[in-house]
């Protein structure tokens, strides 16, 4: 039965690392920079459910799917602020520069949010009430918990909707045109300037909905959380083949088994080498990932 | 005007929408109780600094920029006045200045006498000896190695555990320590130089981490996350600087026949550090002026030529000053090998320019300062580096005192190979 | 050149000084409480600052030491080996004698070592590892119990009270929590009691599903858990989410209410290994009273050990009239204490000769009540 249990686990981990793992794909494709600061967001978002949480248990909410709807609009309105500003602030200036100097401004963001938030809350983890418990036993030693199904609908539904703004909706046409030539779309009067922006506000909110979701399944939320937790959807994005969103979807979704297996059945201590390993061998053996399209490089 | 007021009463309404479940409101904690304390102040003062950044947003652009000018003014007359105390005909430093140098650096500890003094020059040389090394790879090379400090952590656990299992001393453990922290130079250097550029910086970063992980968990060897105590001490042909000595040994103190005074072993280290640091500093001078110096300036300029060398001789660098700091402190633990290290090292070598070792020098003791030495600021000292990678990016990528080599301004097609900042 | 250098040499010089803020005074006793100010475990770290701070507050209202008063300088070691090295290095360059603390085992450990080599008279109120008074040092003392004694408790309870079946032992790998797991191991071992699974989860990690379904899966009844509070609290909640049915037992450094506020309902049940609950004892409530008009919480486990350290501190200067550590060691050795932890007295090694641990039972209000 903990073979089961543990598909389950890994439907969980890799429903988060999916949709962090979309922030950092479609950044990438279209300005070809690592958002170093992703995983920051995420954080961020997990804090800002949090203290929505606190205010909304100080007024006296009694009610689980309004604290949930209410935790996961505001999260997401504030990141989609933050992840504004982050790409305004740190990355525009920087457009057409060499590769790794947003690289380091973005390494400088990510440290900036992550000293922010401490020095505004405190350098300790935060215990998130238990607002759902319990679990479906279906038998003696198998059970799926109400979070475990929760986490893996809600992705499901943000990933629905997010599919359909990229597919069908102009604006998200408009980011499909600029991921695929940023200058061809500059040209057929796309302002790519504010695609970008819209493609950082799009991929904060959804790393805005996993912090929410991460930090009532766990039960806690700290400033160091999204350092770790970044690098490996950035994994996730680079195994699904960088650039390609459903690539990020199947990348989550297979670093999260991996994970969850590895823990179980070669130790907890070593999961995170399990991705980092993962990482250096995609990258030398396959760089273009599962769903990726290979890259021509430009010498 | 008008423009940059509407510009301004948006970009205040974005960081009050950003601010205000942030820092706003403070998570208490009471007991298992958790309540939400207000502080509208907070986020009034950040709204109110970025609405008025923001509406005199052109003339702090203008003033950075002049800054900027000033500068690079420095970093001219720093050139010529390099020239100045050059020899002439070659690009030897002239023998008196350097004397009067190493002079000044000699007598410093004597002339302040005090431990915290001492103790702020060694962490200085530590930087420097980091920074000169990462310079290298990132200055000159162009390849961000965010991993640089397992090298240091290399050198480091090279002395604890063989110090520790077989009591080896300091000085058949650092060369050993260069040598470790080589080989794993080398043995990340086959996979990881096929990358490029920013895949690279991931990968180093993961190396980084794959290994703090492996020192917290292989807990017989390197002793988990307690890392290795009671490291010893150097020897100074068989002189001990401690109180007691070990079997066979002679105390500093009974040996000259004084009293035992603990300062003394900071007066040790400090001018360990010191023959360290000239020591890279002589090689990093002959290693750039060598065929394969010149070539790392050439990989930096073109990318896809840095698959074809290594960056594993710098990492000896590191390899010493971690069998350095393992001496010194004593004791070892993973923490102090984290990827934060890697990206204090990092903004030094950004801050000093890319490149420039006087910059470097400059800037690795305004980091130790910031990082060890400044109480008041000290729980701010991250949030500062942070604000410096970025701000130098955006404002000087090339550093505070780029290195202005003879170079040509190509312009390509697709984007600007700019040489001078 | 020249020039410029000598200019920033200047400024720099400048900022040395107005960022070194170093404070020497004839007339004031300096003690260093060092413990975790920020961080995880920064709870454990206010226990020991308050009652260490609350002594020097209550000795300075008498007239101080010899007619110098105390001052508590609080420093934070985060609970890192890596910070422990520099905060000593710190207390060592800045001429101070005393330390009250660390806190942590695994930082306690690489402090003393400099410590004793710069003849700085230590007292910990917290770090409950055996190898810290092992080796031989003078100046070494601690106001609380072993991780030995420790273990010898909580195994002797689990082997005559609970009689589990099957015994799985988590631990934090520090030398704290990985200590005392052992302990208890060794323990369960030598009275043949199952323990089917020994493993090491990672200090700040938030994800114990996988664990959590290992130890599902090898059926056990009773879990032993070697550690600090914050990774506690989320396997105990993550457990009972997922309907891991099994006592759960840890040191005293899950005794906090935190874990409470994490685990929440999860909690409820739990049984914690702490020092006895020093509140309780009659001599006490005045201290306690105290504490309450400072609006602080005196129940937690260091916040009389703390104090107990530096009273016995002052009150050996007061003796001796020196303010040698040396001197001060040597008497401590002989002396006989009158504290809010009890009767003091020193063993060679600097170990308390009597410390008491009880097992409490912990409620998912914060609260514990004693079990026996």
């Amino acid at each position: 039965m903990q073979f089961f249990e543990q598909i389950l686990n890994g439907i969980t981990l890799g429903s988060i690392y999916a949709l962090i793992a979309i922030g950092y794909t479609m950044v990438y494709g279209v300005i070809g920079m690592i958002n170093f600061a992703h995983g920051e967001v995420y954080m961020v978002g997990a804090f800002v459910g949090l203290i929505v949480m606190t205010i909304m248990s100080s007024i006296g909410t009694t009610l689980v799917p309004v604290y949930l709807v209410v935790m996961l609009l505001v999260a997401i309105l504030v990141t989609s602020a933050l992840g504004w500003s982050i790409e305004r602030v740190a990355y525009r200036p920087l457009r057409g520069k060499h590769r790794l100097i947003p690289l380091i401004s973005a390494i400088g963001m990510s440290f900036f949010l992550q000293n922010f938030m401490q020095l505004s809350q405190g350098p300790r983890p935060f215990a998130v009430k238990q607002l759902i418990s319990g679990s479906f036993n279906i038998t003696d030693d198998f059970s799926i918990s109400y979070m475990q199904i929760l986490i893996p609908v809600v992705t499901l539904v943000s990933m629905g909707l997010f599919t359909y703004f990229i597919s069908k909706t102009k604006l998200g046409v408009a980011c499909r045109a600029t991921e695929q030539d940023r200058r061809m779309a500059n040209l057929l009067g796309i302002n790519t300037d504010s695609i970008i922006s819209v493609i950082f506000v799009v991929g904060a909110a959804l790393a805005a909905v996993a912090g929410v979701l991460v930090s009532l399944y766990y039960g806690t939320v700290r400033d160091t959380m999204g350092f770790i937790i970044g690098i490996k959807a950035f994994t996730a994005a680079v195994l699904g083949g960088i650039g390609s969103i459903p690539g990020a979807m199947l990348g989550g979704f297979v670093l999260g088994f991996t994970e969850s297996f590895a823990s179980a059945y070669i130790g907890g201590d070593y999961k995170d080498i399990v991705s980092f390993v993962l990482l250096l061998l995609i990258l030398l053996v396959l760089p273009s990932g599962l769903l990726g399209k290979a890259e021509i490089e430009k010498v | 005007m008008k423009q940059s007021f509407i510009d301004a009463i948006f970009a205040t309404a974005i960081t009050f929408i950003m601010l205000s479940l942030t820092i706003g409101g403070l998570i208490e904690v009471n007991g298992i109780e958790t309540g939400i304390v207000a502080r509208p102040w907070h986020v009034f003062f950040g709204c109110l600094i970025v609405f008025i950044t923001q509406l005199l947003r052109s003339q702090l652009l203008a003033l950075l920029k002049a800054i900027g000018c000033l500068f690079k003014k420095i970093a001219k007359i720093e050139q010529l006045t390099e020239h100045a105390i050059q020899l002439k005909g070659s690009d030897k430093f002239h023998p008196v200045f350097l004397l009067i140098i190493l002079f000044c650096l000699t007598a410093y500890p004597f002339i302040v006498n005090d431990k915290l003094w001492i103790g702020m020059f060694i962490d200085i040389y530590i930087y420097i000896l980091l920074a000169l090394g990462l310079n290298i790879v990132v200055g000159y090379a162009g390849l961000l190695n965010l991993g640089y400090i397992a090298f240091y952590a290399v050198g480091a656990y090279t002395y604890g555990i063989l110090n520790h299992f077989y009591g080896l001393n300091f000085w058949l453990a650092l060369p050993l320590s260069g040598v470790t922290a080589a080989l794993a130079g080398i043995v990340l250097g086959f996979p990881v130089l096929r990358l490029r550029g920013d895949y690279l910086a991931i990968v180093t970063l993961g190396f980084g981490q794959v290994l703090v992980i492996l020192l917290r968990n292989l807990g017989d060897i390197t002793g988990g996350p307690d890392g290795i105590g009671s490291i010893d001490r150097p020897t100074l042909f068989g002189i001990e600087f401690s109180r007691r000595a070990k079997e066979g040994g002679i105390p500093f103190h009974d040996f000259f026949g004084i009293e035992y005074s603990s300062i003394a072993k900071d007066f040790f280290f400090y001018f360990l550090a010191l023959v360290l640091v000239i020591f890279t500093l002589y090689v990093i001078k002959r290693l750039i002026k060598m065929p394969i110096g010149r070539s790392w300036e050439a990989l930096r300029e073109d990318e896809t030529a840095c698959k074809s060398l290594g960056i594993n001789p710098t990492s000896v660098f590191a390899g010493l000053a971690g069998c350095f700091f393992a001496a010194k402190q004593r004791h070892i633990s993973p923490e102090s090998f984290e990827f934060i290290e890697s990206v204090i090292i990092l903004s030094i070598v950004v801050m000093g320019g890319m490149g420039s070792t006087i910059g470097i020098i400059l800037a690795a003791i305004f980091v130790a300062i910031l990082k060890d030495y400044s109480q008041d600021l000290q729980e701010y000292r991250m949030l500062i580096f942070s604000l410096i990678l970025i701000i130098m990016m955006i404002w000087r990528p090339r550093g505070l005192f780029p290195v202005t080599r003879p170079f040509i301004k190509i312009r390509c097609k697709d984007k600007k190979v700019d040489g001078g900042q | 050149m020249l020039f410029d250098l000598s200019k920033r040499a200047i400024a720099i010089f400048v900022l040395i000084f107005a960022f070194s803020s170093v404070s020497f005074s004839a007339d004031k006793i300096q003690i260093a409480v060092v413990g975790a100010i920020t961080g995880p475990v920064a709870q454990y770290g206010k226990m020991q600052m308050d009652g260490a701070v609350m002594a020097v507050d209550q000795i300075n209202k008498k007239g101080g030491v010899n007619g110098k008063i105390l001052e508590a300088v609080l420093l934070d070691d985060v609970c890192q080996p890596k910070q422990a090295v520099a905060v000593a290095n710190k207390v060592v360059s800045n001429d101070i004698r005393f330390v009250v603390g660390h806190l942590c085992s695994g930082s306690t450990q690489p402090a003393s070592d400099i410590y004793d080599e710069e003849g700085i008279l230590m007292i910990t109120p917290a770090s409950t590892s055996p190898d810290i008074t092992k080796r031989g040092f003078d100046l070494v003392f601690r106001t609380i119990g072993l991780d030995t004694q420790q273990g010898d408790v909580a195994g002797k309870y689990i082997i005559n009270k609970v009689k589990p079946k099957k015994v799985a032992i988590i631990h934090d790998k520090q030398q704290y929590g990985q200590g005392i797991a052992q302990a208890v191991k060794d323990q369960l071992d030598n009275s043949s009691v199952n323990v089917v699974l020994f493993e090491g989860v990672t200090k700040g990690s938030n994800d114990f599903s996988a664990l959590i379904s290992k130890i599902k899966g090898l059926d056990v009844d009773f879990i032993y858990y070697g550690g600090y509070h914050p990774e506690l609290g989320l396997i105990l909640r993550q457990a009972r989410e997922r309907g891991l049915k099994a006592t759960f037992m840890g040191p005293e450094g899950v005794g906090n209410k935190d874990i409470s506020a994490i685990a929440g309902e999860a909690s409820e049940g739990l049984l914690v290994t702490l020092p006895a609950d020093f509140t309780v004892d009659p001599a006490n409530a005045d201290l306690v009273q105290a504490f309450k008009d400072k609006k602080q919480d005196s129940s937690g486990p260091f916040v009389m050990p703390s104090y107990a350290a530096v009273q016995i501190i002052a009150e050996t200067i007061a003796q001796t009239k020196s303010e040698d550590p040396y001197v001060i060691a040597k008497a401590m050795k002989k002396n006989t204490y009158k504290t809010p932890i009890g009767a003091v007295a020193f063993q060679k090694n600097g170990d308390l000769k009597e410390f008491k641990f009880v097992v409490f039972e912990w409620h998912s209000d914060g609260t514990k009540t004693p079990i026996n």
